[in-house]
């Protein structure tokens, strides 16, 4: 007992100076911004106004508070060294930013865009400087700060040559901004290296088929080519994604929580926004921010686990692998500028002929976005080549790992679909920068195209996000049942039903926008029979736990976390796709609380489930139990609330994409709650990015069959080896024939001479 | 198996087919100055593009070489065979967007162009894709020199399919007024012409590479990156094979 308390008041006092530190900082930060903007108002109006609630104190404080933070963490390590960094550079950004405008625009704008823009290019590239040096992902950066502006610069010329306004409001003109940043998009990609070895094969050169990695953690900040390394590389920008759009999740959460407009009022202004227009950018970007690191997330599991999983030593085009990978961070960065660009307020769908107007932070979302979707293609594409070419001896369609047939399903609707949405968002590029005409009905265009081409995308893609997060709850869960898994045919056909399906849905969520009236109940009924194979699904999972020896380690409760989460989504679904009631429900909180419900029982609790599950194969050492049941236990229940809230408000009126409601409709409580709740959830996933890390370096060594699964990989030694399988196995009987005696799945062959 | 026959063999099937789509080129062409049946266009295009798809781009191959050595060249060409197609899948469904784009806006209507322009550039392509053709089945049966001249042909032919459209057709249409944003049918046509020269333009880089690479000895029967590119240059054709009816001559021009 006193050896307890001895433990408690240790983490306490900890814990403790974490906290006490990290409040300094981010006191001298908030005090020096709103002493800045004293001085600003002093220096620009004549006298000076102390406010207390300026946004240059919330942001310098925030600034602060991450060095100090990660130094009361780790001391002052490589982490620290790039957040201090990183702060320094913030500010000289913003400052060289301040200068340019002020040259060029001929007057002194501190709260414009550009200089936020600088602020957080420059900060970024910092932060991976000090980590990590001039190389990888550092390199790629500059490449694509300097190469963007060289880009803006040759648009701009080009414009002042032909006598049209060569600055706007943004610093660059619309055109010269859109063609930078792809120009810089591109940049990154020769800066960080990944295109090394096609630039030697396309002048006739060799390359050694693989490239030795660094040792340790450096070799995940630059190219590697080990498909486990991209994996990891894939989860944990997810994660940094999901700690964004969290964050800008919790931001107008916040203003949420009452009616009326508290903080995000029209007095305010960041970004060149007020706040309003600011709700509406961090709205409409944690939507985007969130689909797009589901898409990594997925990609992340798939990475890792697939070739493993079927025995290959990587994925079939390993240089794609790290391409596909490689081109998502740029257009993360892009992503982001559209938020200090003026942001935008669509929303993820960015539907004409909002999207036409919006300012050019709209064209930065497209392009972003964009780019992301060929992460996803070309991901996808290595997938389907590696399970069809690159499985083990006597690995048959009906021996393959579920996970696998849910990858492969899911990558055929990544490989496809996706560039429709790209396709989509092209065009109202193009009526934007040529003025033609697609979505403009004075012209002849049709705004509700727009819409189809979208969702033809979108509709699959929502199973893009699950199908692999169901797989891996049809994966995981026999191992912690202890039973094998029921109707293994009927689950790995219902992933290729679900997507095919899928494919034929999509106007449903257009029943409400003018297309065609005898379009409706079609499409309802085809919505409706997707309830099918996904019950399929539901069947499997509930015939294999029952009578089976439930064990509940973290990952086994995210996995049952995640079938109750998805059953509340599946079955709140079924009401949108019914054409009569979704006229009322279209729009409204209901939808959000629907779609929320499926991503995390789809996505985000299997995606934990994941993460605790291969965390030793990666690492060698495990999470934290006790943590991770916290994680858990409080997560779940504060996102039920969230959700069913959510469904309730919507069902009482509350439309969505709208930073403010009447009082009179009587759910201010009920909006408070949300906020609550969703900041419990966000404390949860504080607590589980800590374990993450901390577990890394510090977490119980873990080097066996930590589980005690059938699976392959798990038949060697933690961490996997660089090509996994020393000697190659054999599949010799089924995946999942738990607890039946004398059963066996692989069996490895005699070591041979030749190397595998 | 066709890709099995002696050189001259395949070289004599390159010329059939190349006859069967110049024939059913000016079919179509007739039939849209004739009497303008969308279904007979549409049947002839499925013709035209199956007939390249089996014979120029070989998609039988996809069946081959399952078995055997996961580390022998036939495996992994299979396995980049593979990959390719899959991209070409993909791509596809761009330009299927932008036929539905097409048809959603315009309808049984087409910008007025220049037809003769059209046909004239639309036989240049294909006469490129029966080079190509030739270039790749050369370069198979070990002839170094037949395979550069003929890919040199093929590089020129579409450099003129490109100048002819970016540089002559879309001034001449402007000069019509028609122009990106001068309505539905200049952005359709503009999008469309532009994604497809766009297209033609990589795939004339993939032809330099492996012609400058070609001249300083690369491939012998190991040339997965000449197949590759010729693959991809006939896509383009194919592309182009649904797109010259679909923008030229489907329905009653307008403007
Ligand atoms: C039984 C299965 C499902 C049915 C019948 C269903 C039906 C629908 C319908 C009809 C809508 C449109 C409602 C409206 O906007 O008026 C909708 C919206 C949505 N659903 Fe589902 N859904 C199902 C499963 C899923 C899954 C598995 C996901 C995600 C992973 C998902 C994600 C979404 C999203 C993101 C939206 C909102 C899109 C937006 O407007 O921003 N749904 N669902
Ligand atoms: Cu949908």
């Amino acid at each position: 007992m006193k050896g307890f308390f001895q433990n408690l008041l240790q983490w306490l006092v900890a814990t403790l100076r974490v906290v006490a530190i990290t409040t300094v900082g981010t006191g001298v930060g908030y005090l020096l911004g709103i002493g800045l903007s004293f001085l600003l108002t002093l220096l620009t109006t004549g006298t000076g106004v102390l406010d207390f609630t300026s946004p240059a104190g919330v942001v310098l404080g925030s600034f602060f508070a991450i060095p100090a933070f990660s130094w009361s963490v780790s001391g002052y390590g490589p982490v620290t060294k790039g957040f201090l960094l990183l702060t320094v550079s913030g500010l000289v950004g913003y400052l060289v930013g301040v200068g340019l405008d002020s040259i060029i625009m001929k007057s002194f704008r501190p709260t414009a865009p550009v200089p936020s823009a600088f602020s957080l290019l420059f900060a970024f590239t910092a932060f991976f400087f000090g980590v990590y040096g001039y190389r990888g992902i550092t390199r790629g950066l500059v490449y694509q700060v300097v190469w963007t502006l060289i880009g803006g610069f040759i648009v701009t010329g080009i414009r002042a040559l032909m006598g049209l306004s060569a600055f706007g409001g943004f610093f660059f003109t619309e055109p010269a901004w859109v063609f930078g940043a792809l120009v810089g998009a591109v940049a990154f990609l020769f800066g960080v290296g990944v295109m090394d070895d096609w630039v030697k094969w396309a002048r006739g050169m060799d390359t050694p088929e693989f490239h030795e990695d660094e040792p340790g953690w450096e070799k995940y900040l630059g190219v590697s080519l080990d498909h486990k390394v991209i994996g990891v590389q894939y989860t944990v920008t997810a994660l940094f994604l999901i700690a964004v759009g969290g964050t800008f999740a919790l931001i107008f959460r916040t203003e949420l929580a009452a009616s009326g407009l508290q903080f995000l009022n029209v007095g305010m202004n960041l970004f060149g926004q007020n706040g309003p227009q600011l709700y509406n950018t961090l709205m409409s970007l944690h939507g985007m921010i969130m689909i797009v690191s589901i898409l990594l997330g997925i990609a992340g599991i798939i990475n890792y686990a697939v070739p493993m999983l079927v025995g290959a030593h990587d994925m079939a085009f390993p240089r794609l692998n790290a391409f596909a990978y490689w081109v998502s961070v740029p257009a993360a960065v892009l992503l982001l500028m559209s938020l200090v660009l003026g942001g935008f307020d669509t929303g993820w769908t960015g539907y004409p002929p909002l999207s036409v107007k919006a300012p050019v932070g709209q064209q930065m979302f497209f392009l972003g976005v964009f780019i992301a979707g060929w992460s996803s293609i070309l991901g996808a594409l290595n997938v389907i080549a590696t399970v069809v070419r690159m499985r083990a001896k006597g690995m048959t369609a009906m021996r393959l790992p579920i996970l696998v047939w849910a990858s492969v399903a899911t990558s055929i609707i990544a490989l496809t679909a996706t560039q429709l949405i790209g396709l989509s968002f092209q065009l109202v590029m193009f009526q934007r920068l040529f003025g033609m005409g697609f979505f403009d009905p004075a012209k002849g265009g049709n705004p509700v195209l727009f819409q189809h081409l979208f969702w033809f995308y979108s509709h699959p893609a929502v199973y893009v996000f699950v199908l692999p997060g169901l797989g891996v709850i049809s994966e995981l869960l026999p191992v912690f049942v202890r039973k094998p898994l029921f109707g293994y045919r009927w689950v790995a056909m219902s992933s290729l039903g679900i997507a095919l399906v899928g494919f034929l849905v999509w106007a449903h969520h257009m029943f409400t926008s003018g297309m065609n009236e005898y379009l409706r109940v079609p499409f309802m009924y085809s919505t409706l029979l997707v309830a099918v194979p996904t019950g399929v699904k539901f069947f499997s999972w509930v015939a294999t736990i029952w009578n089976g020896k439930i064990e509940t380690p973290t990952p086994m409760l995210f996995v049952l976390g995640g079938i109750v989460v998805f059953l509340m989504g599946g079955l709140s679904g079924p009401p949108n796709a019914t054409v009569s009631v979704d006229l009322h429900l279209h729009d409204t909180y209901f939808i959000v609380g629907h779609f929320h419900d499926t991503i995390f029982g789809g996505f985000v609790f299997p995606f934990f489930a994941a993460i605790y599950y291969w965390f030793p194969k990666a690492t060698g050492r495990r999470m934290s139990e006790f943590w991770g049941k916290v994680h858990f236990w409080l997560m779940t229940p504060a996102f039920f609330v969230l959700t069913f809230g959510m469904m309730r408000v919507g069902l009482l009126g509350m439309r969505r994409r709208i930073a403010d409601y009447d009082p009179a409709q009587g759910f201010d409580t009920t909006h408070l709650i949300l906020t609550i709740a969703a900041f419990a959830i966000a404390l949860s996933v504080l607590i589980f990015l800590i374990n993450f890390f901390h577990s890394i370096k510090h977490g119980e060594k873990a080097e066996g069959n930590v589980w005690n699964s059938r699976s392959p990989e798990w038949q060697v030694p933690s961490p996997m080896p660089a090509h996994n399988y020393e000697t190659p196995f054999e599949v010799v009987g089924e995946p999942y024939d738990y607890g039946l005696p004398g059963s066996k799945y692989i069996e490895f062959m005699p070591a041979q001479g030749g190397k595998h | 198996m066709a890709h099995k026959q002696d050189k001259a063999s395949m070289l004599n099937q390159g010329v059939f087919i190349f006859v069967y789509l110049a024939v059913l080129t000016v079919l179509e062409f007739l039939v849209a100055a004739s009497f303008n049946s969308t279904a007979v266009l549409i049947a002839v295009a499925l013709v035209k593009g199956a007939l390249v798809v089996y014979y120029y781009m070989h998609v039988y191959k996809l069946s081959a070489d399952h078995e055997g050595d996961h580390n022998s060249y036939e495996y992994k060409s299979g396995t980049n065979r593979l990959g390719l197609w899959l991209f070409l899948i993909s791509d596809a469904f761009v330009f299927g967007g932008l036929l539905v784009m097409r048809m959603n806006l315009l309808g049984l209507t087409r910008p007025n162009l220049n037809q003769l322009l059209g046909l004239g550039v639309t036989s240049i392509l294909l006469i490129s894709s029966f080079f190509m053709n030739r270039g790749e089945t050369m370069i198979a049966h070990g002839d170094r020199k037949g395979f550069l001249n003929n890919t040199l042909v093929t590089f020129l032919l579409g450099l003129g399919f490109l100048i002819g459209v970016v540089f002559v057709e879309w001034r001449l249409a402007a000069h019509e007024g028609l122009t990106p944003s001068s309505g539905a049918a200049g952005a359709a046509f503009y999008m469309m012409t532009g994604m497809h020269a766009f297209h033609v333009l990589t795939g004339l880089v993939f032809l330099a590479i492996v012609w400058i690479n070609g001249r300083r000895g690369l491939y012998d029967e190991k040339h997965y990156p000449v197949e590759a590119a010729a693959v991809y240059w006939h896509f383009v054709d194919v592309v182009w094979i649904v797109f010259y009816p679909a923008l030229y001559l489907v329905g009653t021009a307008i403007v």
